[in-house]
């Protein structure tokens, strides 16, 4: 027999309250695990929509309206620019990729995306990877020849339950312009996950208004510079110009990352306030336990067990239920944060749904059962500083 | 220290306890006495005549205020703290009369316990020792059985057991058969002194049960030795 087997048999013998501390110890720790990793998800979600490219151009006007809407597809659209700026952009020799987007309708809520196929190409610089899960990209088609090929991404499929070679349109208008789905994209965590992607002469083909312009509109061209520091040249040399606005989507970003920090620090503030509750719990069930059991302390000291002992046997309780809770939190957070990333992309967050065990995991485990033996202290001081003879008189 | 050179002996000891207003109650003052080796002793007193403070001081669960108390060849008030709960643990069996069984513990966990604290048997010696004197106080079958699924006479065996778990030279009970029914604490007391008797152990016995009276080797009354003047200090007539 052992200490810590002591410690075992007394968190047994009351099993339902135990139960009850490790569960609580759990939940706290489950609601703050879980609420990091959204935290970073997020983050991350944000970040993987805007890195890939140094520039956003678009029409004059908000520049975080533009990302927000090109990048995330949310706010509303901004006003078109025209087809010739790509063109210019691609035979600028600053820029290696140029790649046109323009936003129009909707199918069921989910927003069509007109792009070229350069859109969906891997590349060494990409954080987002593309990949098909059933059928194959859209074709790069000719103005004149539209294919009306739609590739959709994962949610957009499942929630419209379209399968490739399925044909659709929204409204009557657009029933002379049907789409065929060609592929279905893998999930990818981000807003093209609810999105519907054909070719810009579709777009411009179901567009009424476009299909009468002889200079065909875009909503946005996503720019990446050959070297970084051609990146100021551009942006300056397209905000000089009347039409356009070239935005930093980092910059916006930071805009983006300031006012979640303000909601963060709220965040912090309640799970500072959880994790006191849960370390107060602790602390009121050992104590608790410890007053009921003086007797058995004293008889335990009568016997021969040295005061230390009596410490060590409350703190070894707290430790354990601190581990248990502390695990069970753990993975319970990262379950957690995995439901809720599940459900959050499919309603059109931003998130990532990566949340590897790293050294974070032991270092929180050690903090959670480092406050779980601070919380088991007094009631182990007041265990230890138990009175023998007085606590051995026989019961009345 | 082998149990056949085994002596309590009391020189000088006053112990006296808090009263409200600064003042002290006086309970035990003893001028000498002393316990002889290897032999029962049963110890009688009226209700409240210092019998369980002259067991608890004994012990070292408590400490005089004066006094020497050896028990073989170890003045236990002069030791700290610490080597106290150690020699208790190794050298003096405490049987109590409510057993004070751990609730948590199985009979052969209560009796673990003790060896535990004593750390002078293997832990993988352990469990055999603990079984083997349960055996032999006729709890075989109720290894296992934790205090509540025990009687009375079952519960206070388990607590004789854990007792002379570690073969103490010493052992100590305060009344252990007054919870019981007559017959129950007949049988029970009659296994405990054989136990005790077997093992060579000195036994003070706090017990006001004729049976225990007659069975004992000398039946000391406490009022005999403890010379306390019935009085409180200045503090309390202040």
């Amino acid at each position: 027999m052992t200490v810590l087997a002591v410690a075992v048999k007394y968190l047994r013998g009351r099993f339902v309250p135990s139960g009850l501390t490790v569960l609580s110890v759990a939940l706290g720790v489950t609601l703050l695990v879980a609420s990091l990793l959204l935290t970073r998800s997020i983050r991350e979600g944000f970040i993987e929509g805007t890195t890939d490219y140094g520039l956003v151009v678009g029409a004059k006007g908000s520049p975080t309206q533009l990302v927000l809407n090109v990048v995330f597809r949310m706010d509303l659209p901004t006003p078109n620019i025209v087809y010739s700026t790509y063109r210019r952009l691609l035979d600028d020799a600053r820029v290696e990729v140029a790649v046109p987007v323009a936003l129009g309708d909707a199918y069921q809520g989910f927003r069509y995306v007109a792009t070229t196929g350069a859109y969906f190409a891997a590349s060494p610089w990409r954080r987002r990877v593309f990949v098909i899960s059933g059928g194959r990209f859209f074709q790069d088609d000719a103005l004149e020849q539209p294919t009306y090929e739609a590739v959709l991404g994962a949610e957009a499929a499942r929630r419209t339950g379209l399968r490739v070679g399925d044909r659709f349109y929204e409204g009557e208008e657009q029933a002379e312009y049907p789409l065929t789905v060609v592929g279905i994209l893998r999930p990818s965590g981000g807003a093209d996950d609810r999105t519907i992607f054909f070719s810009l002469p579709t777009y411009w083909q179901m567009n009424e208004v476009s299909r009468k312009m002889k200079i065909k509109p875009l909503t946005a061209i996503l720019v990446r510079a050959k070297r970084m520091s051609d990146l100021p040249g551009l942006h300056r040399g397209l905000n000089v110009a009347t039409e356009t606005q070239a935005v930093f989507p980092s910059a916006v970003l930071l805009d983006i990352f300031n006012l979640l920090s303000a909601a963060e620090e709220v965040l912090t503030a309640i799970l500072a306030t959880v994790a006191f509750i849960v370390l107060l719990y602790l602390f009121v069930s050992l104590y608790s336990a410890t007053l009921e059991r003086k007797r058995e302390i004293a008889t335990m000291r009568a016997l021969g067990a040295r005061r230390s002992t009596i410490l060590a046997i409350v703190l070894w309780e707290s430790c354990a239920l601190a581990t248990l809770g502390g695990a069970a939190g753990i993975l319970g957070g990262h379950g957690a944060a995995h439901l809720a990333t599940s459900w959050l992309a499919s309603r059109g967050g931003l998130v990532t749904n990566r949340f590897p065990f790293s050294t974070l995991e032991p270092m929180a485990l050690g903090a959670v059962i480092l406050l779980g033996a601070l919380a088991g202290l007094l009631p182990a001081v007041l265990a230890y500083r138990t009175e023998v003879a007085e606590n051995l008189a026989p019961l009345s | 220290m082998t149990s056949a050179s085994f002596a309590v002996a009391l020189r000088g000891v006053q112990k006296s306890f808090p009263l409200g207003r600064g003042g002290l109650l006086e309970a035990l003052n003893v001028a000498e006495w002393a316990l002889p080796a290897g032999r029962s002793t049963i110890l009688t007193g009226p209700s409240g005549s210092g019998k369980t403070t002259l067991l608890n001081l004994i012990a070292g669960v408590s400490v005089p205020d004066a006094g020497t108390i050896t028990v073989g060849d170890t003045d236990i008030v002069t030791l700290p703290e610490g080597r106290r709960d150690v020699f208790r643990a190794r050298h003096i069996g405490y049987v109590f009369q409510t057993f004070n069984l751990l609730s948590a513990f199985t009979a052969l966990e209560n009796v673990m316990l003790a060896m535990m604290f004593a750390s002078t048997i293997a832990k993988r010696e352990q469990r055999r020792r603990a079984a083997e004197i349960l055996v032999r106080l006729g709890l075989g079958g109720r290894l296992s059985h934790k205090p509540q699924h025990l009687s009375r006479g079952e519960q206070q065996r388990v607590a004789i057991a854990r007792a002379l778990a570690n073969h103490p030279p010493l052992v100590l009970a305060d009344e252990p058969c007054a919870s019981l029914d007559a017959d129950t604490a007949r049988e029970v007391l009659a296994e405990f002194l054989t136990v005790c008797r077997e093992d060579g152990a000195t036994l003070l016995m706090v017990s006001h049960d004729e049976a225990a009276l007659g069975a004992g080797d000398q039946v000391v009354d406490v009022t005999g030795i403890n010379r306390r003047s019935h009085r409180v200090s200045a503090g309390e007539r202040g």
